[in-house]
């Protein structure tokens, strides 16, 4: 998986704009774009677009099925279940801003002194990272939450921890890759100290790879983090986190089935946008998968 | 293929070694005192009860030294009892493994073979219509939460139309939990062997063998075929112990008796002892799993071997 | 609740379809689905309704049970309270026999106490057996118990599943013991618990039932009872419908609809014992401060959300003990009990010194499923009302059974309140919750530590009540366990219309022998 955007150059200003119109051309980038762009809409907006309150009880009567007065219906207390999706973003983009965040900066890191020193500390420190990565996300975020106790915040550390090593893996070998080019040799023959070679030199040429990594984390951020929630080990009542509000509707289903598909379509939405807009992403930066289309 | 071997071996037995400290160390980094969650179902607990049971548990010896008592137990098969009714930790994990390993497996079949067909003819149709939809099915699939697809399912088939036992422990039980499993790891194989396929049919041997004219049955099969699942062989290891990790989840949505069903309700009863066997027992698992899997890859692609 | 048998041609469609789908089980089995698995088979290591109820079914008890909850003979076939309280003696009745076929006579039972009551591994509901000082068995059918202080609650313990007799022959066994084997002479016998999945039990053909509210008294009628874990409330009714189960725990919000549907029976458990209530963490402001509690308390409308939580399903509980327990006074209770007035709790809020810049701002927290999440989302919205702001939080009953505890140790941080629930058969229960240190380390006094010396004490009935009854006003006045509803768990039960003879005990322990699957 890494070799794919590892080898990704830094664009300049030209070919950026270029690529820019290859990606626009793309059609499931752009479908992703307009996915991922409403989303954020949304959420921006929510106060505005969503027509209750979300935790309003009795904004309509209980369990009514989806209606023009109720796009999504109601849920068991009546609450408006469209104006709790339409919040239930917020939450969404949170999640996945704060979970990618925390991987992205502990695994820039790890990534960095693994690359950056080589020697032992290489070798202990990315191979503890194997070791973490060996487990899959779903073992390590419960884990991290059977440490932390159940809450969202404390999902959201614990898919952090647990996609860590995807993004220390990247960042390492893309360091190793910098570390081959002149200007390395060049700034380490001028005598700059460690710090100021890494944060100068090799960080801002790292950086926009690691956000097309981050970008291609967004989804399994959030399918981790939703499925926390659904298992009942994040988000709590009344939170319109989605996974949560589709736990919730399951002993609803034969009346009310609509508890359970609005929330769930929602995640699958989002999910399917940044997926095809990571997808966009990495075929623009990577020669070698473009020329396969 | 010897160092191969040993190295392999010598990283799978560090990363078991380095998951014993984890789960060690574990008790020690949970806030609370873990000793007053273990008891907090007693009634009456002393203080001095407590500080006893801390003595007994070594809880007051030193770090290092608890570790070599928590590893001379574990290295006689001793896990310790569950928090909740005292029952053998390592003979409740192991009673519920063949479950978990079967339903990972017959996931892993059912993944492969939707994955495998799909990635070719996205493959052989590159860029025709048929290729663009087999591809959007297919992301649509890494993109739907699993355990919502399971739900649905659930009600649809066995709640809604009674076509399958709902509390059956034959094979009609698992049908559900392996199409869910399957079917959302069928579109991560289908994309990896897509652009494998790709890759060797773009590469000259294919296209001497074309213009050689041979059969187009014979050129798939032979060359491009087999070729083209090599990297999706190894892929293969990487989605069971994926596979793993979601049957926690679709466990817990079919009520399918395996690890991952324990493993969160150890997490909600927050019973250590069991999360502790349960995060070894997987350690384990995943790092045979990938050591097989290194093995399968290097008896299958020669170029490993004389690396 | 239960309805006459009609409607054959529904019966028979049922069964039709279940035996072309379902694999059928022997004809004579009942299986019974429940959300969650027992913990354990020992009775002195688990407090679960789970693991008591399946207990219930291997293993019996000196007492049992009527169906208002009050104990009288069965094992034992008399009893004997001596005057000044501090020996009871038991005379056992002939003949009983062990699943594996060796009597059972005084040295069983004085096993079973020797084991709940050691140093070393003590039953974990130790303290519920009271101050004794010895138990003998001076002859085969004779046991003689004796205690340093009298003790009221004793003789009803005798009859709950946490005091099963377990036969001597179990020490054998070593840690076998209530994981893979359990011997007891109750009604079933265990023939395989696979965990997490299935208790599966065969009728003990020797068995006699010499106390228990049900017809037979002899071997199940029926030949094997498979107890199942089903977790999904929606899968268990379906399971029902299509006749892979007999009898299940229903989703609440399927209730309405099974009362009109003749293929099945509602069964709502009484004298359940169970009482759910709030309590708080006393340790740090605000809580520290009796009018912030008393808000909270005149704060909810609690029949306004039991009526939006449950329907109708569950009742008001006035008192901190439940319904059907000795000493419950519904209007007594009512009296002291702080009722919805939502100007007097912002009066008392503001009276100590909080208010709309200064609000209290808690946890409020409770254990997962019977609707409890929505019992406490409806509290917030009113809480909110009275100026309160509070975040929910729902966990495991054992996790928050240690949270709670930990919160009242704590001495900063934000505080809580929790909705917590208890079953118990007698008042001592507010001995355990409420006497220092108390289960929680919660609310004590030394006033009210005398009080529940005095009532643990007072063997005659008359004196007992009025204390009961102090105890009851004093924790209702000074608003440290505010009572809600009652029944709280596992009260409902569905059987298919083909299963006869299932019975509810009291405290909410189901009795299977009078069961039969007709066709």
């Amino acid at each position: 998986m890494s070799d794919q955007t590892v080898t990704a150059p830094v664009p300049a200003a030209s070919a950026a704009s270029a690529k820019f119109r290859q990606f626009l051309g793309n059609r499931g980038a752009t479908v992703g774009l307009v996915i991922v762009a409403v989303l954020v809409v949304t959420a921006a907006f929510a106060p505005w677009i969503a027509p209750y309150d979300p935790q309003m009880m009795g904004a309509g009567p209980r369990l009514t099925a989806p209606s023009f007065s109720h796009l999504f219906g109601t849920d068991e207390f009546g609450r408006d279940l469209f104006s709790r999706v339409v919040y239930g973003s917020r939450l969404t983009l949170m999640i996945a801003a704060i979970a990618v965040g925390i991987a992205l900066a502990v695994g820039l890191t790890i990534g960095l002194i693994g690359g950056y020193a080589g020697g032992w500390i290489e070798r202990i420190v990315m191979r503890l990272v194997d070791v973490v990565f060996s487990f899959t996300e779903t073992l390590i975020a419960l884990a991290a939450v059977a440490v932390l106790g159940p809450s969202l915040q404390n999902a959201m550390i614990a898919v952090g921890i647990a996609t860590m090593p995807f993004y220390a893996r990247i960042c390492y070998a893309t360091v190793l890759v910098e570390k081959n080019k002149p200007y390395f040799e060049a700034s380490v023959a001028a005598g700059a100290g460690h710090f100021r070679i890494v944060l100068l030199h090799i960080l801002p040429n790292i950086l926009p790879t690691m956000v097309v990594v981050a970008t291609l984390g967004v989804s399994t951020a959030i399918l981790a983090a939703a499925g926390l929630s659904f298992l009942g080990l994040g988000a709590q009542p009344p939170s319109p986190e989605w996974g949560w509000m589709l736990s919730a509707g399951r002993d609803y289903f034969s009346r009310a089935p609509w508890m359970m598909i609005a929330p769930g379509v929602a995640i699958a939405a989002t999910v399917l946008g940044f997926n095809l807009l990571g997808d966009g992403i990495r075929e623009v930066l990577d020669p070698r998968q473009t020329a396969r289309r | 293929m010897r160092r191969y071997l040993v190295q392999r071996i010598a990283a799978a037995l560090l990363t078991v070694w380095v998951t014993t400290i984890a789960v060690a160390m574990l008790i020690h980094i949970v806030p609370g005192d873990p000793v007053q969650i273990m008891y907090a179902q007693s009634q009456g607990t002393t203080p001095e009860q407590l500080e006893e049971i801390r003595t007994r548990l070594g809880l007051n010896e030193p770090v290092w030294k608890q570790y070599a008592m928590f590893m001379g137990r574990i290295l006689q098969g001793d896990f310790g009892q569950t928090i909740r009714g005292k029952q053998p930790v390592l003979d409740l994990l192991i009673g519920r493994l063949p479950n978990t390993l079967l339903l990972a497996s017959v996931s892993l079949v059912i993944a492969a073979v939707i994955g495998i067909v799909f990635g070719f003819i996205a493959a052989y149709r590159r860029g025709t219509a048929v290729d663009t939809s087999l591809m959007i099915i297919a992301l649509v699939g890494v993109s739907m939460p699993h355990f919502w697809l399971g739900l649905i399912l659930l009600f649809v088939f066995a709640v809604n139309l009674a076509w399958l036992p709902v509390a059956g422990t034959d094979w009609r039980s698992l049908v559900l939990p392996a199409i869910t499993l399957g079917v959302a790891n069928a579109g991560i194989i289908a994309r990896l062997t897509r652009s494998s396929m790709i890759d060797i049919l773009d590469q000259d041997f294919v296209r001497t063998a074309r213009a050689k004219g041979l059969k187009r049955g014979t050129i798939l099969y032979r060359h491009v075929l087999l070729a083209g699942l090599i990297p999706v062989v190894t892929m293969l290891g990487l989605q069971f112990t994926y596979m793993l990790g979601g049957a926690i989840v679709v466990e817990n949505v079919f009520a399918w008796n395996g690890i991952g069903r324990l493993a969160i309700q150890a997490i909600f009863q927050r019973d250590y002892p069991l999360i502790q066997g349960f995060i070894l027992v997987f350690a384990v698992l995943v790092v045979t799993v990938s050591l097989l899997m290194d093995l399968l890859y290097a008896v299958l692609d020669p170029r490993v071997r004389l690396s | 609740m239960r309805k006459s048998l009609r409607r054959m041609a529904t019966a028979a469609l049922t069964a039709t379809t279940a035996a072309v789908l379902v694999a059928p089980a022997f004809a004579s089995d009942i299986i019974w689905a429940r959300y969650g698995d027992s913990d354990t088979l020992d009775p002195h290591a688990s407090t679960t309704t789970l693991s008591m109820q399946s207990w219930r079914q291997i293993y019996d008890t000196l007492l049992a049970f009527d169906e208002n909850g009050a104990p009288r003979p069965n094992m034992a076939k008399s009893y004997e309270v001596s005057d000044d309280g501090m020996t009871v003696t038991f005379s056992l009745q002939d003949g009983l026999m062990c699943h594996d076929g060796t009597p059972f006579d005084s040295t069983d039972v004085k096993y079973t106490f020797d084991r709940a009551l050691s140093d070393d591994s003590p039953s974990i509901t130790k303290s519920a057996w009271g101050p004794i000082s010895s138990v003998d068995a001076p002859d085969a059918s004779t046991i003689v118990v004796k205690f340093d202080t009298p003790f009221g609650a004793f003789v009803p313990f005798m009859a709950d599943p946490f005091s099963s007799m377990l036969c001597d022959t179990n020490e054998a066994l070593g840690d076998a013991f209530g994981s893979t084997a359990a011997i007891g002479t109750g009604p079933w016998k265990l023939d395989e618990w696979v965990k997490g999945d299935r208790i599966v039990l065969s009728a003990n053909p020797d068995y006699k039932n010499f106390g228990h509210p049900v017809e037979n008294k002899g071997k199940p009628y029926s030949d094997r009872l498979i107890i199942r874990t089903v977790p999904e409330a929606q899968t268990r009714l379906a399971g029902l419908r299509t006749g892979e189960l007999h009898i299940v725990e229903p989703p609440l919000e399927e209730v309405a609809a099974i009362k009109e549907d003749s293929s099945m029976d509602l069964h709502i458990a009484e004298a359940t014992g169970q009482d759910v209530f709030f309590e708080f963490t006393i340790s740090r402001p605000p809580f520290n401060d009796e009018r912030v509690r008393q808000a909270i308390a005149h704060g909810v409308d609690v029949d306004m959300a039991l009526d939006i939580a449950f329907q109708g399903l569950v009742q008001r509980e006035k008192c901190p003990i439940a319904q059907g327990v000795f000493g419950n006074d519904q209007e007594f209770c009512a009296e002291h009990l702080a009722s919805y007035d939502p100007e007097k709790a912002k009066a008392l809020l503001a009276e100590a010194g909080y208010g709309p810049d200064n609000p209290v701002d808690v946890t409020m927290m409770t254990w997962t499923g019977g609707g409890r999440e929505r019992m406490l989302q409806i509290f917030q919205n009113q809480l909110a009302q009275i100026g309160v702001k509070t975040n929910i939080e729902i966990m495991d009953i054992g996790t928050l059974n240690a949270r709670v505890k930990q919160e009242n140790e704590k001495t900063e941080g934000k505080s809580t309140f929790d909705m917590m629930g208890w079953s118990w058969y007698d008042p001592d229960i507010l001995y355990q919750l409420w006497h220092s240190p108390g289960a929680y380390s919660g609310y004590n006094t030394p006033e009210l530590d005398a009080m529940l010396e005095d009532m643990r004490s007072t063997v005659d009935p008359d004196a007992r009540l009025e204390i009961v009854k102090q105890v009851n006003a004093y924790l209702l006045e000074k608003a440290i366990h505010v009572p809600l509803y009652t029944p709280g768990w596992m009260w409902l039960y569905v059987t298919a219309q083909d299963v006869d003879g299932f019975v509810i005990g009291a405290f909410d322990q189901p009795l299977l022998m009078d069961v039969k699957i007709t066709d």
